[in-house]
This record gives C-alpha cells, structure tokens and sequence, in this order.
C-alpha cells in the first residue's frame, strides 16, 4: 500500500514511518498539514495517517479540504486527545478511524490494513463465506461444514465482524468498538473469553480452528491455515 | 484617600442616578409652575375686570346724579397716580372729551382691547390696555380699562421664583449625587485593589467589610467567600498534582530498575526480551493511568454535556452485564442482573457505559471467585432511576469506604491487585455530571454501590463543582 502520514512529530513520524516500511509499505511523509495537503491532493495514496494536533492547517481542516477537491482515500486520525467529542468530531470531518496516542503498533497495522483494503465484499452481501463456514445476515444462522452453529447475539456480532476483516489482524480494541461500542479498556478478559467461546463453538466436531491468535496483536480468521505474519 | 475624576465620576451609577432624579424633579416641578403661573393669571384678570366694572358702574351713577361736568372733573381725577386706571370719554361723533386713552372710531360697548400708543408712563412703550365700553346715553361713550402691567408683573415674579427653585434643587441633586458617588467609588476601588492583589498573587487577600450589611458589604460577602472556594480547589488541586507525581513515581522507578538491570546483567538474546516486555507492561500500566485521569478531566473538563441526549439505561445496563457475563463465569463469580424495562435519561451514553463497567469490574476484581454480583435498575417512584451494583464478597472496611471515590485511593487489601485507584472516581466524576447521587456503603456482607439518577433532567442541573478529591465523600450516609 502506498501511505501518506502526516505529523509534527519527528519521533512519531519516524517509528510509524519504519514500521510501515517494514510491513512491505510505501512511506510518503509530511511534517505540516500544508505539506501533507499537496501530496495528497494527487490522490495517489491507498490510506492517510493524519495527526489532529498539526501547525499551520490542522488535521481536521486538511481533512475537509481533502474530501472537498474529492480525494476519497480513508484517513486514520492519530491524536493526544481521546475524548467522546474528539472522536465523533474527526469522524465527521470525513476520517475513517480514529487511534489515540500512545498507540502499539500492530493497532496502528490492524487498523490500517482494515482501511486499507477495502473489504471485497459489498456491505450489502447477505452471506459471508470463509472456507466452510458461511453466515447468512438475512437468516441471522451460521453454518459450519453444513452444521448449523447455535450463537447468541453478541457472538454473532463477532463473528461477522471477524468474518468482514477475514484475514486481517483485528485487534482488541478494535473488536471492543465493534461489537460491544466500547470505547475505553476495560481491564477485564471480555474479548478473549468471548473468542474463546466463539470458537469451541464452531470447533464442536474437531473442525479446524478459524479465529487465530496473533501475539501482541490481536485476532485473525482464516480460512485455511497458514504461517503467521510477523 | 483616592482623588475622583470628573469625567469617571460622571460614570458612576448613583451620579446617573442622581441625575435622572434632578431631571425628573425639574420636569415636575415645571408643570407645578406652569399650573401656578396659569391659575394666579386669571384670578388677577378677575380681580382687574372687577374693578373695571365696578369704576363704571360708579362714574355712570356720577354722571347720572350730577351731569357731565362733574364726571369729567372725576374722570380727570382718578387718572392720577400710578395705580390708576385708564380712561376714554367720547362723544357721538367720535370726538375725544376727556381721559388719557385716545379716542377709537366706531367705538362700541363692552369690552375691548384698546392699542394704546401713549407716551404716557414706562418711558413710553405702547401697551395693550383692556377696557370696559359703556354707553352713557346720546351716544356719548365711556371706556374704563386696566393696562396689563401687573400681569406682566405678577407673571415675572413667578417665573424667577421658579427658576431659582429649580436651579438650586438641581445644584444641590447634582452635588450631593457627586457626593455619594464619591463615597460609593472609594469602596469599589477598594475591591478593585483586592482583585488587582490576588491576581498579582496573594491569595489570602480578602475584601474588607464594613458589617453594616448594606448591598456593597453583601458583594464583598459573596465575593470573599468565592476566593474561599477558590482557595480551597487550587488546594486540592496542587494536591492531586502532588498525588499524580507521588503515584507515578513508583511504576516509573520499578521501569527504570527493570531497564537498569537489563543493562548490567542481562547475558542473553531471551534475557533482553524479558526486560523488555516487562518494561513495556509497565509502560502499559503508565500509560492506564493517564489515560483514566484524562478521562476524568474531560468528564469534569469545558463542556462535558455535549455528548448528552436521550439515552436507555435499559439498554447500557444490559450491554454491561451481557458483555461481563462470560468473563465472571469464567472467574468463578455469578453475576445476575435484574433490569427494569424501558428506563431512560439524559445522559452521555458512553460516560454511563463506562461507569458502570467500572463498578462491575470493581466487584469482579475485589472479590474472591464464588461471591454473587448483582446488577439492578430500577424506576423509583420519584420518576428517577436507581442504578446498583451489590456483591456478598468480603465487602470494604468503614475507614476505607470514606475513601474509596479518591482518586489513586486503594484499600490496603487492594494494593496488591492490579489497577490505577482511579475507578470509583471516574464513576463519581459521571455520577456528578448526571446530578446523580453516588452511595457506597456495607452491604452485609459484602459492598453495594448505588446511582440515584434524579427526574429532571441533567441538563437542567447546574453544572457540578470540579470535585476536591481530598474531601469527596464516597458516600452519603
């Protein structure tokens, strides 16, 4: 992916910067909104990393002018500010998703990645698919290798969201926004034992586990088995 | 003692004040003499057409009883002196026979306003002189009149006594408003002065009062008990500076060991990774902490309420317990919840989430696996809601129950257990946003932590004072 990260800080800027181009990534950098407005008005870029807090234009400003000359790359906002009024306001200024300071990278990966890649999948698909599992959205039922599996709301939610990023690192936080639109950190084990849950449930007949752990990360559903990422 | 400007005089509201009373008596007093000055006028016109008429009536009956010459004689007569009145006689053909009016063609009877030309008196100034005609018999004509010289009199004298009412009243509202607003300007000043020195500083300053109680020692009142407050939350708030610093000095120190003894005796790849994750758990716990006290400050921040519209506690307690449910399962804890339908108030749906995750992660972290949680919401019969979360765990010491909504407060039980100390205060801080009432109390056993959402809504509250962390009672008994 080609990514554009505009921020202030020079420290932040380079950690992001690096681990981007760790990832395979290519980096675009800018240190100011009017910067940062330039290169990204060629549209040219998969995804935009915009700092909130930016000298000059700041990053919901950049963000409006961009939408506004009709750029339509997703934009993840970083910020210092983790307020309820912070958030909703960067959304509505035309960003994608919001990553508050101290980040951990993978957060920043996972979250990146689900921008990124645009699910293919339209949102109006009915059924989701990943190897023998197949949900249907209509029906509200869930099936595994022809069996039905029995899931309670929450579970559902879940699963479907994990089935949406199939593939994809989703992170805990992420998974809490999601499906439980929480947005703090509880300190309890609410997520994990939810998965936990989710897939003795879709493992009953010795089938092949789906939901993956990835360390210090997150989650993934895959369909077939293969190597973790790194 | 202060030397007062006019032009800051002028400005002073008792001046403007005085002023508008000067004006309004001045205004009230013109109409007075207006009223006076029309009244006195026509009983002196009266009094002058009496006299008129009753010299006619005298010199007819002369002419009548001792003929023509003798009213001549008479009429010549009583033309002297200064007071006199004046006279025409005339015959027939219009010829002038005596008096000192001039003679007036087509003279008729009745009265009349004769344009008198004379030379005669006050250096000579024509006058306007009313006169009574009256017909003699054979055409010969008399006409007594009055010149209007003592109106114009009379009319003067008022208008000076007038003038000097006014002009003194004036002087002396105008003055003694002055006066006043000298007075009323030194006290301002002096409050001014205490303001200047507390924003230079010295906060111990305070507005001295006269105890008369009248409404400027009543401002001073108010004002210094306002710098009580304030002197009392810039307390509390060094002293959560100084709490901050306190309880991050110990992660951060324990960080620094950990690296420190990485860097002088870690030997391996594997040793190196251990110090590390262990520094950046402890990093994690840091960084926990910051986030919960910005958090509190947003909830007690500028504009708390923005976020505030119609929300379904219904629906925030049942999100709470389902998504807890497994998770204190699996701990050993059986959490039940009894949740009253279709209850809702205005609130910020995120805050009320949060709080209550809290109390419920409180009662899940504190107590031993085994213990009952319990979650209920309730209408009350006031139109409110009650919000509770009760356990029969081991539940909470009196001297700690006190304390518990202080921020970093931990239970000397709870030192060991992970966590910031920051949880209750959070709800607290939420709690006070919704004017809603937080009770912590013994549940015997165990502990039981309540909400009393109120009927109005919130936003109809005033806005809660910044808590003071040292003082804030856990719970209202």
């Amino acid at each position: 992916m080609k990514v554009l990260v505009i921020e202030d800080d020079e420290e932040t800027r380079a950690y992001v910067a690096r681990g981007l181009r760790e990832q395979g990534h290519v980096v675009d950098l800018a240190a100011t909104g009017r910067d940062g407005l330039f290169l990204a008005a060629d549209g040219s870029h998969d995804v935009l990393i915009v700092d909130r807090m930016l000298p000059g234009l700041d990053g919901i400003g950049l963000v409006q002018a961009l939408r506004q000359t009709g750029v339509r790359a997703p934009v993840l906002f970083l910020t210092a500010l983790g307020g309820v009024g912070d958030r909703v306001r960067g959304l509505e200024a035309g960003g994608d998703d919001y990553l508050v300071k101290p980040f951990a990278f993978a957060e920043l990966l996972a979250r990146l990645n689900a921008l990124g890649r645009r699910p293919p999948l339209s949102e109006a698909a009915t059924i989701l698919r990943a190897g023998d599992l197949e949900m249907d959205l209509i029906k509200r039922t869930v099936q595994r290798g022809g069996r039905p599996v029995e899931l309670q709301a929450r579970e559902f939610q879940l699963l479907e969201f994990l089935l949406r990023n199939a593939d994809r690192v989703v992170t805990r936080t992420m998974l809490l926004e999601a499906v439980w639109d929480f947005h703090f950190d509880p300190r309890t084990n609410i997520v994990e034992t939810h998965i936990s849950r989710l897939r003795s449930k879709l493992s009953q007949h010795g089938d092949p586990e789906l939901i993956h752990t990835v360390r210090r990360a997150g989650y993934v559903l895959r369909a077939r088995a293969s190597s973790e990422p790194a | 003692m202060i030397r007062v400007a006019l032009p800051r005089l002028l400005r002073v509201a008792s001046f403007r004040l005085a002023a508008t009373y000067v004006a309004v008596f001045a205004a009230s007093a013109l109409v007075l003499g207006v009223v006076v000055f029309l009244q006195a006028r026509s009983a002196l016109e009266q009094q002058i057409a009496a006299r008129v008429e009753s010299e006619t009536a005298t010199l007819r009956e002369e002419f009548r009883a001792d003929g023509f010459a003798d009213l001549i004689d008479t009429v010549k007569r009583h033309g002297q002196g200064a007071s006199a009145l004046d006279y025409l006689l005339q015959d027939a053909g219009g010829a002038h026979l005596a008096g000192e009016m001039p003679s007036v063609p087509g003279l008729a009877p009745g009265w009349i306003t004769i344009d008198a030309p004379q030379t005669w008196e006050d250096g000579g100034q024509p006058e306007k002189v009313r006169a009574l005609v009256s017909d003699l018999g054979s055409g010969m004509l008399l006409a007594v009149g009055a010149d209007r010289r003592q109106i114009n009199d009379l009319e003067e004298a008022i208008a000076r006594a007038f003038l000097w009412t006014v002009g003194l009243a004036a002087a002396l509202g105008i003055g003694g408003g002055a006066l006043l607003s000298r007075t009323f300007l030194r006290r301002v000043d002096t409050i001014s002065r205490t303001a200047e020195a507390i924003i230079g500083g010295d906060l111990t300053r305070r507005v001295p009062m006269r105890g008369t109680g009248d409404d400027l020692d009543r401002l001073a009142g108010t004002l210094n008990r306002m710098l009580d407050r304030i002197a009392i939350l810039m307390e509390s708030l060094r002293q959560v500076s100084s709490d901050v610093a306190h309880d991050l000095r110990t992660p951060l120190s324990r960080l620094y060991q950990q690296l420190e003894d990485a860097r002088m005796h870690a030997r391996s790849m594997a040793d190196y990774e251990a110090a590390v994750d262990a520094a950046l758990s402890e990093t994690l716990r840091l960084l926990e902490t910051f986030s919960a006290l910005l958090r509190i400050a947003q909830v007690e921040g500028a504009s708390p309420r923005a976020g505030f519209r119609d929300v379904s506690l219904t629906a925030v307690a049942e999100a709470v317990f389902d998504a807890y449910r497994l998770d204190a399962e699996q701990a050993g804890h059986v959490l039940s919840a009894e949740i009253a339908q279709a209850i809702g108030i205005w609130g910020d749906q995120e805050l009320l989430t949060q709080a209550l995750s809290n109390l419920v992660e409180n009662a899940l972290r504190h107590t031993p696996p085994g213990t009952r949680i319990r979650v209920c919401l309730n209408g009350n019969r006031c139109g409110g809601a009650l919000l509770s979360v009760e356990d029969d765990g081991p539940g909470v010491s009196e001297g700690d129950l006190l304390h518990l909504a202080d921020r970093f407060y931990r239970g000397e039980l709870s030192r060991t257990t992970p966590g910031s100390g920051l949880g209750l205060s959070l709800v607290s801080a939420v709690a006070e946003l919704h004017g809603a009432e937080l009770t912590v109390g013994a549940a015997n056993p165990g502990l039981r932590v309540e909400l009393l959402f109120p009927r109005t809504p919130a936003a109809q509250f005033p806005l809660p004072p910044p808590r003071i962390p040292g003082n804030a009672a856990a719970g209202s008994r």
